[in-house]
């Protein structure tokens, strides 16, 4: 479980705070979704979650943020690496190896897991993720999604509890983005994975996260389950996002006077909502 | 404006773009669509020169860009790269558009006045660092530079990408009102959320080849074509084309909600708020 109390922080040499009393608890195995404005402060709340922030960014800190009640002010982020993974933004900054089973085994390695157990680690991860036909390519050679995926099979290897992923498709057409989705769902069901996105394709969040929490010059705004967050869509574009265009739909259908018993956000639930106005 | 004639083009050994013909005509706001892979950045340097074709003809304003000098064309084609980081250079928003303007102008008042004019539309602070702008500052930077040498024909290649949905915004209404201006714009685009409400005609490319090629609301009802392309529909067309019979011309929120509304049966409809003068 991670419980941010109280979180505060400002950048050294900056003269707002980024992030503004955060409180925020998560329970193991949510899938939550992040969305905001660029500027928000989601970057700098990922970093906050596995130690980054404060010990690689110097800066006013307040608060406190705890991972299974140990706070990650007093470990280093390569000692939580081992429970709290991470997908940076920049897949190439965080790529050091030239060959795909390089990149997997140097975090195996490095955290010196068992030499018999690094075999079925290493390709465990790549079937997790679909790609055990890459696992002797060129990482250069690859494409984003590729990447990407190799990415979170480097960090899946190492079997944290908690994924932190930060717009890990800004570089992914929507069919892909669709494809890393339904990977990060299965991670969640069938490993417990605890999944925590900071997401800027609201229609990805609303079809996959459970829970939403929206972010607005370093606070958070809005914390509930995805539908309940949808549902606040004056407030939501107040802090410069879309809705799902159905969500807008289903809105505006009861603006209209129709007599609606709640939003809906998919297409399929859209279908199933059109079909009984028209039909039942 | 733009005339493309089985144009083919090949990266190493392996062909991106696969006998490519298609017309552009002034004022044209075209967007072209497709998988990651499918030839869509290929086909846009392509446009600009930057990339000449293997075989067949790239005619801009009835220059070939086999024939013509990429600096030439430059001042007729403006291009906005994906990652607005590519393409800026200097410290200062002024220099970082005084630089391209410098490229294709002589005369310094002209400089002078057209940099005042394009800083003036955009809003920016002349002595800001561009480093130090946000990612949707620095993309509308790298689009006022472009547009500062005022081009006939803009080529944008997804000009959405990384942004935030009211930067989005922003940037997609600038670009509109450039279009209607005049200006031919041509976007790669990801999002057809974007493309249904900006493009009047898309392009659909399929491993290197134009499977489609028609207006956008055609397109976006074309499933098979899409499925083909690896796209999905907007939500509402999505939503539309599974209703079927009647929800034929229905691409908006609004349109749908109007429609919807139409069928609904009585017992749905509530008493209506309605304004008063």
């Amino acid at each position: 479980m991670i419980t941010i109390d109280g979180l505060t922080f400002q950048y050294k040499n900056s003269t707002q705070n980024a992030l503004q009393d955060i409180h925020l608890t998560i329970e193991d195995g949510d899938f939550l979704g992040i969305i905001g404005e660029s500027g928000a402060g989601k970057t700098t709340l990922i970093r906050a979650l596995n130690g980054i922030i404060p010990h690689h960014f110097p800066g006013d800190y307040y608060g406190s943020v705890k991972i299974d009640g140990q706070d990650t002010f007093d470990v280093t982020p390569s000692a939580l690496s081992l429970k709290v993974g991470t997908v940076f933004q920049d897949i190439d900054s965080q790529m050091i190896s030239s060959v795909v089973e390089d990149e997997i085994l140097f975090g195996l390695e490095n955290f010196s897991i068992p030499r018999e157990e690094i075999e079925s680690r290493l390709s465990g991860a790549l079937e997790a993720v679909g790609i055990p036909q890459l696992r002797y390519r060129n990482i250069a050679h690859l494409s984003g999604g590729q990447k990407q995926k190799v990415a979170i099979a480097a960090i899946i290897a190492l079997r944290p509890k908690i994924l932190l992923l930060d717009e890990p498709t800004s570089e992914l057409d929507p069919q892909s983005s669709l494809v890393f989705f339904r990977l990060l769902k299965e991670l969640n069901e069938s490993y417990g994975m605890t999944v925590i996105v900071v997401e800027q394709k609201i229609m990805l969040l609303s079809e996959f996260a459970r829970k939403l929490v929206v972010m607005k010059n370093g606070r958070i705004i809005q914390n509930g389950a995805v539908r309940e967050v949808l549902q606040k869509t004056a407030e939501l574009r107040n802090s410069g996002i879309n809705c799902p265009r159905v969500v807008t739909l289903a809105n505006r259908l009861m603006e209209l006077g129709v007599q609606l018993e709640g939003i809906c956000v998919t297409v399929d639930e859209a279908e199933t909502m059109a079909r009984r106005l028209m039909y039942d | 404006m733009i005339d493309l004639k089985n144009v083919c083009f090949t990266y190493q050994k392996e062909s991106t773009v696969k006998d490519i013909s298609f017309h552009i005509g002034k004022g044209e706001f075209v967007a072209i669509i497709g998988s990651n892979g499918a030839g869509k950045t290929t086909l846009s340097k392509l446009l600009n020169g930057i990339l000449k074709p293997c075989s067949g003809t790239v005619s801009i304003m009835g220059m070939d860009t086999k024939k013509t000098k990429t600096s030439i064309l430059a001042r007729h084609i403006g291009f906005l790269f994906q990652n607005p980081d590519r393409q800026i250079c200097k410290n200062t928003v002024a220099d970082e558009i005084r630089f391209g303007l410098e490229q294709i102008l002589k005369d310094k008042s002209l400089i002078q006045q057209r940099l005042d004019n394009v800083i003036a539309y955009f809003g920016f602070d002349p002595a800001a660092n561009p480093f130090r702008l946000s990612r949707g500052e620095r993309q509308k930077l790298a689009l006022a530079s472009v547009i500062a040498a005022e081009p006939e024909v803009l080529v944008l290649d997804e000009p959405t990408t990384g942004l935030d949905y009211s930067e989005c915004m922003q940037i997609m209404n600038i670009i509109r009102q450039l279009n209607e201006k005049g200006i031919t714009v041509v976007m790669v685009c990801h999002d057809m959320e974007v493309v249904l409400d900006f493009a009047r005609r898309v392009l659909v490319l399929s491993e290197g080849r134009l499977i489609a090629d028609g207006e956008t609301r055609e397109i976006f009802r074309q499933e098979e074509v899409l499925r083909r392309a690896s796209i999905l529909p907007p939500q509402i067309t999505q939503l539309a084309l599974r209703l079927g019979e009647g929800f034929e011309q229905v691409f908006t929120v609004e349109e749908m909600a109007r429609n919807l509304l139409a069928r609904t049966r009585p017992q749905y409809i509530g008493t209506v708020r309605r304004e008063t003068a």
